[in-house]
């Protein structure tokens, strides 16, 4: 027990002079500074958190059911009923985007925490143990960045047909590479510190090495990683879904719908391309600007590099 | 230089032999059966059992999974590309009337981010933090959020408001009618121009940063050059190394981001190709074109990487 206790504390010396006042204040404390320190990207992470709310809050928040039609407005242009129009069968087009958030946001969420963990973890192995399994791992990884990330997305989703599960795991799999490769870089440089190597010397085995001294410094990389490929994948989803080969309709994302607007007829109505689209911009825009935001704190060096 | 070359093209070989299998368990082993991949898991239904294995016969889809792959890669070698499931157009004719246009997107749209990312760099590195920087940085952010196809339906829209104006639909090759050949290209290169000039923004005003800080700059201002000469003549050329490099690699996602963008403007390339036959879950033509996309990505990539090492001889030598 006591040496556990030690070895904890030789790792983490920062976190003895913070355990004194309550996680609110600190955390209310990190985020002033943080407005202080960027008020650009924190304005951004107010605007990101409100579209998440509003994601959450979407049967609350939307004026009308986003599935059920009324064939006495159908393709109507925006007025006051209808804020954002109504599209070919008669469906408000301002719910409709407020749900959609949610099928996007679920998606490129759950694509980028499950591709990043999985290439992290990936990563973490390869840079640790090193050796066949590191050059092997290195290959297969180098094939799959051989493809750009959108046509093997695209493949994967049609391989495995329509569904939430299945654009998360196409998605998820194009990232899998960055998170690899980023944090074997990073355990390449930690495992030669010292203090791993007195761990070692203490005898502690290859798990608790890699969970209890190395996983933590992997930690800001793997936060700045997540959140800068967040836009990245609303717009693979985005895609995919305008190619058909996202989730199915009914279930309302941003492009199922704009290419549903391409069917309403010669030429698509206007408000059923433009809010969508709109929303999948703002989207991106806040989540990228937040991301920046924190690389930059987390991480200045990396400036650019991610 | 030679054995970096030849290093470079063995690995290069290598990457397509791996993506090879890559696209093979992708769109032949994960479906479980090509069949209900075909015609969607409602029409497989449909299918009576003797239906399905003439099907099965037919397609060579009987065979073991290996002897599967060798016949495949063995047809392409010969140049035997299949044929679309649903269409009498072979997958080769296809690419080759279709494939050109794609191109001339790709090359057209690499040009004008040059034209539009690099002038963008320069105003903002020579001025940091003034507003034509922040305006300038702004506006690339904005464009990285963009999703290309939108951009791509709201100028149809606009032209055909504004200017009643439709880009004509049928493919032209550029040597028969340059003129319609250029109404076609045009749109979709200026969306993914400007798409990739945000990314060439960003990058080149960086990398002007840290160069114009070098002691050589100061060097050749301190001798009383002329401050528009120094940038054009002395930093721009070592800025622009990692600029070049990024370009090369952008042009590979600029054939993927063409695939949405192509569909949009309903142009008749080899990207909206792409999307009928993903949205008709056309196994063999995706399985093909998936691959002939790999392959230009990887081939892309050696290139840049062998024209960064002729620029930067510290690549050949480090």
């Amino acid at each position: 027990m006591s040496t556990a206790t030690r070895d904890t504390a030789f790792a983490q010396p920062q976190d003895i002079p913070d355990a004194a006042p309550s996680l609110l204040r600190r955390t209310a404390r990190g985020l002033r500074r943080f407005a202080r320190r960027s008020p650009m990207s924190a304005f951004w992470a107010c605007i990101a958190a409100a579209i998440i709310g509003m994601a959450v809050a979407a049967p609350v928040v939307a004026p009308y059911d986003p599935l059920k039609s009324d064939f006495r407005a159908m393709t109507k242009p925006p007025s006051e009923r209808h804020y954002f129009g109504s599209d070919q069968i008669g469906r408000d087009t301002l719910s409709r985007v407020i749900h959609a958030s949610r099928a996007s946001l679920t998606v490129a969420i759950g694509a980028v925490v499950l591709g990043t963990t999985l290439g992290a973890l990936w990563g973490l192995a390869c840079g640790y143990f090193g050796g066949r399994f590191d050059i092997i791992s290195q290959r297969i990884i180098e094939f799959l960045q051989s493809f750009p990330d959108l046509i093997l997305a695209m493949a994967i989703a049609m391989a495995l047909g329509a569904g939430m599960g299945t654009v998360i795991v196409a998605i998820a799999i194009t990232r899998i590479p960055f998170g690899g490769r980023v944090i074997r870089a990073v355990v390449l440089s930690v495992k030669e510190m010292a203090y791993v190597e007195a761990a070692r010397g203490l005898g502690a085995s290859h798990l608790r090495i890699m969970a209890q001294h190395i996983l933590p410094q992997c930690l800001a990389p793997y936060l700045i990683l997540a959140t800068t490929h967040l836009g990245v994948a609303i717009i693979i989803e985005a895609s995919l879904g305008f190619l058909g080969v996202g989730i199915p309709p009914p279930t309302p994302t941003w492009g199922n719908m704009l290419a549903d607007s391409l069917n309403a007829g010669l030429v698509p109505p206007w408000w059923l391309v433009l809010f969508p689209g709109a929303a999948i911009t703002v989207t991106v825009l806040a989540f990228n600007l937040l991301g920046d935001g924190i690389r930059d704190i987390l991480d200045p060096r990396l400036r650019g590099a991610v | 230089m030679y054995g970096y070359i030849v290093r470079r093209l063995a690995f290069g070989a290598l990457a397509v032999i791996g993506v090879s299998v890559v696209v093979f368990v992708v769109l032949r082993v994960l479906p479980g059966d090509p069949l209900v991949a075909i015609f969607g898991s409602e029409g497989f239904t449909k299918l009576s059992e003797a239906e399905r294995a003439r099907y099965m016969a037919d397609l060579g889809l009987s065979d073991p999974l290996p002897v599967q792959y060798v016949h495949w890669v063995y047809d392409i070698t010969r140049g035997n590309l299949g044929h679309s499931f649903f269409r009498a157009e072979s997958v080769a004719e296809m690419i080759a009337r279709r494939g050109p246009l794609t191109a001339e997107i790709a090359l057209i749209s690499v040009v004008l981010s040059w034209i539009v990312g690099i002038p963008v760099a320069v105003i903002s590195a020579l001025r940091p933090n003034s507003w034509a920087d922040n305006i300038s940085r702004f506006l690339s952010i904005l464009f990285l959020a963009v999703p290309g196809f939108w951009l791509g339906m709201l100028i149809v829209l606009g032209l055909l408001f504004v200017f009643g104006y439709r880009a004509p639909l049928a493919g032209v090759s550029l040597f028969v009618d340059p003129w319609a050949n250029l109404q076609i290209v045009i749109g979709p290169a200026i969306v993914l121009g400007l798409g990739q000039g945000a990314y060439i923004a960003r990058m080149a005003r960086s990398s002007l940063l840290e160069v114009i800080r070098e002691d050589y700059i100061r060097t050749a201002r301190a001798k009383g050059l002329n401050r528009r000469l120094v940038v054009a003549l002395h930093a721009l050329p070592n800025a622009l190394l990692p600029v070049v490099t990024l370009s090369g690699i952008l042009l590979g996602f600029v054939l993927a981001g063409s695939i949405p963008v192509e569909r949009a403007f309903g142009t008749p390339g080899l990207g909206y190709a792409m999307a009928i036959a993903v949205s008709e879950r056309d196994v063999f033509v995706m399985q093909n074109l998936v691959f002939l996309y790999a392959i230009v990505f990887v081939v892309l990539n050696i290139l840049v990487d062998l024209i960064s090492a002729w620029l930067d001889p510290r690549i050949r030598y480090g």
